[in-house]
């Protein structure tokens, strides 16, 4: 079951900063909620974890991480990653290219164009919620990014090891809800 | 009181032939006294639980069996590995393929059977089969039927690469199973090239489930001492079963039993061999105790015969006036992984030939591809009567089709083509020959029971302020009872049935069949059918069937058969009887058997009907006072292979009303006119047209069973697959007329599926004569509110 | 897992079994107890073969532990038959073929008589709201409503002349 996401976030800071960010695999990572990097094998490869709770189901979701192309001029990454559930039982993987550039409305922006595919029981459960708790996943990247870079802004000093956030576990129906809620909230705030 | 009123208050006494009794067998369900295979509990028993596959198609690369094992309570987990010594770990299917048991280095389809653990309950065998790892490779999956045939489609089916047929004749890819056509291809393609109209539509059957109440499953219980194999099984062809359990495991039919008890709901979903039951019958044969293993709805919905899945292209060429001149018909069929299509032999795509319907079509064509994808096998289900339900959908709606194209009535168009009663018996064009029908006065009762003009100008006032409401019609023509042996077989076995009675010397009497009920009521018609052949009551006449030890072989429940052939069978005994009987009584009346003739239940003396005896009496002679060089006793056993299938024909009418903001369709009115000859008991056949009428509703307005582009299913748990409830089902009005069929015994039909077969095109074609004034010709099932929202909106009918 | 006691009463006995904490109320009626009149249909609660009845209240036994029965009066279909008599829904089941195959009948039972409890008289619609968590394949639910409504009139005769 694939899963096109096509998303663009404001960002307070400025882009050079946003991209010191962007190009630290590990500093990515680490906004991805339920996500930690367990193990670097070169620059380009890596081996991580993801944890998910859609409704009845708890995935523990390793795998690989592939830095297909960091591209400083584009201040563009493109990343794939794979993973297996601990039981086999789910696979997941993403296809992710990721920017950050100018903006009109705010200091600078985070592009993303996400592939996500799921085969397995995920999908057989969990399928329906697949679009909503993808997109809720990477609105909540995007508030870590943003938390992070406001953070590295406010030090000054990009380099300054960042304490480490606690790896929760994305709660899909909390997503799913809030997904709802947002869902519902957009008919009343439909921009002109 | 007069003669005439006394032999009608023996008849009734008799409860026989005609009679709405009530059944024999509702006290035990009433209170809570079935036996279901669940219900089965024997001493030693152990519990077994699959551990499936999560991935449509994805090699196997290990089994780790050693926590499942060291688990306590848990005591094997059967894998393909420990079934090749016996080679076990495939078998063949009923449509001449092979099927794996346990996944043998790949699977094939989501949920596929990859290994059994069995433990000492249940909750064990559960906790046991989650601790089994399995590491799979993913391969990229197969869906869409329509890419199967492609140059660059996944094999899925490695171990058939090379061979150049799989059971039913050439392949020309490695994901073909069969081509299959019938009929005069020429002279069809001549006749549509010099029509005057022709008609063409794409129309699916969508892949639906039959889902009965209770799932399917099994208890092995292998006797080390005797040497003997007993199975509790939910199957509708215990026979069956017994024979391939035989080929498979080697250990002789006499010493295997198989007992289908009480079953709850078969509807085709339990006439093929599933791999839990081979899987719980090795472990039983191994382990030496019991082995009961019971699926759950999410494995029945996902892995057991599922039904159509049939992409069809339908054809029809006429002249100007409606007439159809010729009939072409091409339907890809998606088998899933494996051929497991529950179907006689000589049939891949069952009685799809059917499909010239109750039309007198000259000239027909009709060519249906099978191929695999990486789904569950099966195809043949759900009250079809072998591919009829396809059949009949397409002809159904292509007639309505053809209407709408040359603007003729739907009621009239069906007048045009109706094969005239005195064309009967009928050869088709595809080479059946219907044994009598008689449409025409039927479709006209319906249609003045339903003031069909009066709906009509409705429709047009309605349609005026924009309302929609549709009409459907579908008079359909059903071929049930397989069937003559020459033509049908099941792995080789003639498609025959048969009944063994015998009469007690008091009078009462006990009859095993070789079919088996599943809620059809049997204990009850076939108890009535003997109660009128031999004069003895209804009520006092023990039906059994489903236990091989003591039932004479037959080819089980399904198709409608039972009373086409088992019934025929039934007669055919108790007229045996009343042969010998007869001769009794002759004895008994010191007369020669010419002089004697029987009278509802008795035989008289011809000329003095005051010397006589009736069938107690002769049962008691039967045991101590028979002629000279007579054999005492008195009993019969019947294999009826029937000369013909038989032809129920039905004419329903639906009216719909679609509210065009929403989508949502109200049933207003189902009026369902059945003829299947003669009837047995108008009660229960009254029961078989609501409940086959409540599941074409089902398939028609909402079942699907669908899947992702990676094969994973989407919607197979009852919080999606919709099974109608007491809220949405419509109420049901039902009407007859009697034409009985001139080769049976009693003139009977079997009519169990005709409500499933002709319901479905008779929903469709309501809610596409809704749109019919938009220009809509087809819209493809389920009709769910969503999907003809849709329409509506693409239609602008809602502003 | 450790097995814990639970105590309740079924069709009018004290009964105690040992259970699991997981373990739910269907699997210990039908497997400890013999009650093999409740069926199991679903594992989502969707299709009511498990209906029974706990302290006046149609429960689906397969959403229910057996842990939470403790104390409880249940009734099964077993128990309907009071005195070796037939419940007048029942008797009505029989008398207007209300069931085929049998499988979902103990469920619908079991709900028609607490229905009728709940309301002595209701309508067709009534009736079919009120049994709407009960699934059957075999009857179309026509025949079913027909003895729901058939019981109805008996039970209301009887009562009639009981009052009288």
């Amino acid at each position: 079951m694939k899963v096109t996401l096509n998303k663009v976030f404001p960002l307070d800071g400025s882009v050079e900063d946003a991209w010191q960010i962007l190009k630290d695999i590990e500093a990515v990572a680490g906004c991805m909620p339920g996500a930690e990097i367990t193990d670097t094998i070169d620059e380009h490869n890596y081996k991580g974890n993801v944890k998910v709770k859609i409704g009845p189901m708890n995935v523990a979701f390793h795998g690989d991480i592939t830095v297909q192309d960091i591209d400083a001029g584009e201040r563009q990454i493109h990343l794939i990653a794979k993973g297996q559930d601990s039981k086999g039982s789910s696979s997941a993987s993403m296809d992710l290219v990721a920017r950050v550039r100018e903006s009109e409305s705010s200091a600078s922006e985070l592009a993303g164009d996400a592939g996500v595919t799921v085969n397995g029981k995920l999908a057989n459960f969990g399928g329906r919620m697949m679009t909503q708790v993808s997109d809720q996943i990477l609105g909540q990247f995007a508030d870590n990014f943003s938390s992070k870079l406001a953070t590295s802004t406010a030090s000054g000093e990009s380099d300054e090891p960042v304490a480490k956030p606690e790896v929760k576990q994305i709660n899909g129906l909390k997503f799913a809800w809030d997904a709802l809620v947002g869902w519902i909230k957009s008919f009343f705030s439909r921009k002109a | 009181m007069s003669a005439a009123q006394e032999t009608l208050e023996r008849q009734d006494q008799l409860q026989g032939i005609g009679c709405s009794r009530k059944r024999k067998e509702d006290p035990r369900f009433i209170q809570g006294r079935g036996l279901y295979v669940d219900d089965v509990k024997l001493p030693g028993m152990l519990f077994g639980a699959l551990v499936r596959s999560p991935f449509a198609h994805a090699r196997v690369v290990s089994i780790n069996k050693e926590k499942a094992l060291a688990l306590p309570g848990v005591h094997a987990v059967v894998t393909a590995e420990d079934l090749k010594p016996l080679g076990l770990h495939w078998m063949p299917t009923l449509a001449g393929d092979t099927q794996a048991v346990l996944a043998d280095e790949k699977v094939c389809f989501q949920q596929q059977e990859v290994a059994m653990v069995v433990a000492d309950d249940r909750y064990i065998a559960a906790d046991g089969a989650e601790l089994v790892e399995v590491e799979y490779e993913a391969l990229p999956a197969l869906v869409d039927p329509h890419k199967a045939m492609d140059a660059d489609a996944p094999i899925i089916r490695e171990d058939l690469v090379g061979k150049d047929e799989a059971g039913q004749g050439k392949r020309t890819h490695d994901n073909h199973i069969f081509t299959w056509d019938v009929g005069d291809k020429d002279g069809t393609h001549r006749a549509f090239d010099n029509a005057e109209v022709t008609v063409r539509e794409e129309i699916l059957n969508p892949r639906v489930h039959p889902s009965p109440l209770e799932t399917c499953g099994c208890v092995a219980s292998f006797d080390k001492v005797k040497g003997d194999l007993t199975v509790y099984i939910t199957s509708q062809a215990p026979h069956i079963v017994r024979t391939v359990v035989t080929l498979l495991s080697g250990i002789p039919e006499s010493k295997v039993r198989i007992i289908s008890p009480d079953i709850g709901g078969g509807f085709g979903n339990k006439v093929g061999i599933y791999p839990g039951y081979v899987a719980a019958i090795v472990a039983s044969i191994v382990l030496g105790r019991p082995v009961k293993w019971i699926e759950n709805r999410i494995d029945n919905l996902s892995t057991t015969a599922f039904a159509r899945d049939y992409h069809g292209v339908g054809e029809l060429a006429a002249d100007k006036d409606g007439r159809i001149k010729a009939l072409r018909f091409y339907a890809l069929a998606d088998h899933g992984a494996f051929n497991a299509h529950a179907q006689p032999t000589k049939w891949p795509a069952g009685l799809f030939s059917i499909c010239t319907g109750s039309y007198d079509i000259p000239v027909a064509y009709a060519r249906v591809d099978g191929v695999y994808t990486n789904k569950a096998p099966g195809g043949v289900a759900y009250r079809c009567s072998f591919r009829v339900t396809e059949a009949v959908y397409l002809i159904e709606r292509m007639i309505d089709v053809l209407a709408q194209k040359l603007d003729i009535d739907k009621a009239e168009i069906r007048r045009r083509n109706f094969i005239k009663a005195e064309q009967f018996p009928y050869q088709s064009a595809l080479g059946w020959e219907y044994d009598s029908g008689n449409y025409l006065p039927a479709l006209e009762k319906v249609l003045e029971a339903v003031d069909y003009e009066g709906l009509r100008r409705e429709q047009a006032e309605k349609r005026a302020r924009g309302e929609l409401m549709g009409i459907g019609i579908c008079t359909f023509t059903e071929i049930v009872g397989a069937g003559p042996s020459k033509a049908c077989d099941v792995l080789g076995v003639g498609m025959f049935d048969s009944c063994e009675i015998r009469v007690h010397p008091t009078g009462s009497a006990i009859a095993r069949m070789g079919t088996i009920t599943q809620g059809q009521g049997h204990q009850t018609t076939y108890a009535q059918i003997i109660a009128s052949e031999l004069g003895l009551s209804s009520d006092d006449i023990q039906i059994e069937e489903g236990d091989t030890d003591t039932a004479p072989y037959g080819l089980g429940t399904y198709g409608s058969r039972s009373t086409p052939v088992g019934g025929a069978a039934t007669a055919m005994a108790a007229r045996s009887i009343r042969a010998k009987a007869q001769k009794i009584a002759a004895h008994l009346l010191e007369v020669s058997p010419e002089d004697i003739e029987w009278d509802v239940d008795r035989f008289q003396v011809k000329g003095n009907p005051e010397a006589a005896k009736t069938m107690k009496e002769v049962a008691w002679a039967a045991y101590n006072n028979v002629p000279e060089g007579m054999e005492m006793g008195l009993e019969s056993v019947n294999y009826y292979d029937p000369p013909n299938f038989t032809y129920p024909f039905g004419i329903y009418v639906c009216v719909v009303d679609i509210d065009r903001h929403t989508g949502e369709t109200t049933i207003r009115r189902f009026y369902a006119l059945d003829d299947c000859g003669t009837r047995i008991n108008p009660m229960i056949i009254d029961g078989q047209i609501h409940g086959g009428l409540n599941e074409a509703f089902a398939v028609a307005m909402g079942q699907l069973i669908s899947f992702d582009e990676d094969g994973n299913l989407q919607g197979n748990t009852l919080m999606d697959y919709f099974i109608p409830t007491f809220v949405e089902t419509p109420h049901w009005e039902t009407d007859y007329t009697v034409t009985p069929s001139p080769h049976h015994p009693l003139g009977a039909k079997g009519v169990a599926e005709s409500p499933h077969v002709g319901g479905i095109p008779c929903f469709s074609n309501a809610i596409v004569d809704a749109f019919a004034h938009k220009g809509v010709t087809h819209l493809d099932m389920p009709h769910t509110a969503y999907k003809l929202w849709k329409t509506i909106r693409q239609l602008s009918l809602d502003t | 897992m450790a097995k814990t006691q639970v105590s309740f009463n079924v069709n009018g006995q004290d009964v105690d079994v040992l259970v699991e904490p997981r373990e739910l109320l269907i699997h210990v009626l039908r497997e400890q107890l013999r009650l093999t009149g409740s069926h199991i249909g679903c594992e989502t609660s969707h299709c009511g073969a498990c209906t029974v009845d706990i302290n006046g209240q149609s429960v689906k036994s397969c959403t229910l532990l057996a842990v939470q029965a403790q104390g409880a009066r249940v009734i099964t279909v077993e128990g309907l038959a009071a005195g070796g008599e037939l419940h007048p829904v029942q008797q009505a089941f029989m008398d207007e073929h209300g069931l085929q195959c049998g499988f979902c009948t103990p469920g619908m039972l079991v709900r028609g008589y607490r229905l009728l409890q709940e309301n002595p008289n209701p309508s067709e619609e009534e009736i079919r709201m009120g049994m709407a968590g009960n699934l059957c394949r075999c009857t179309g639910y026509q025949n079913i409503v027909k003895s729901i409504q058939a019981a109805a009139a008996a039970m209301n005769a009887d009562a009639g002349n009981q009052a009288e």
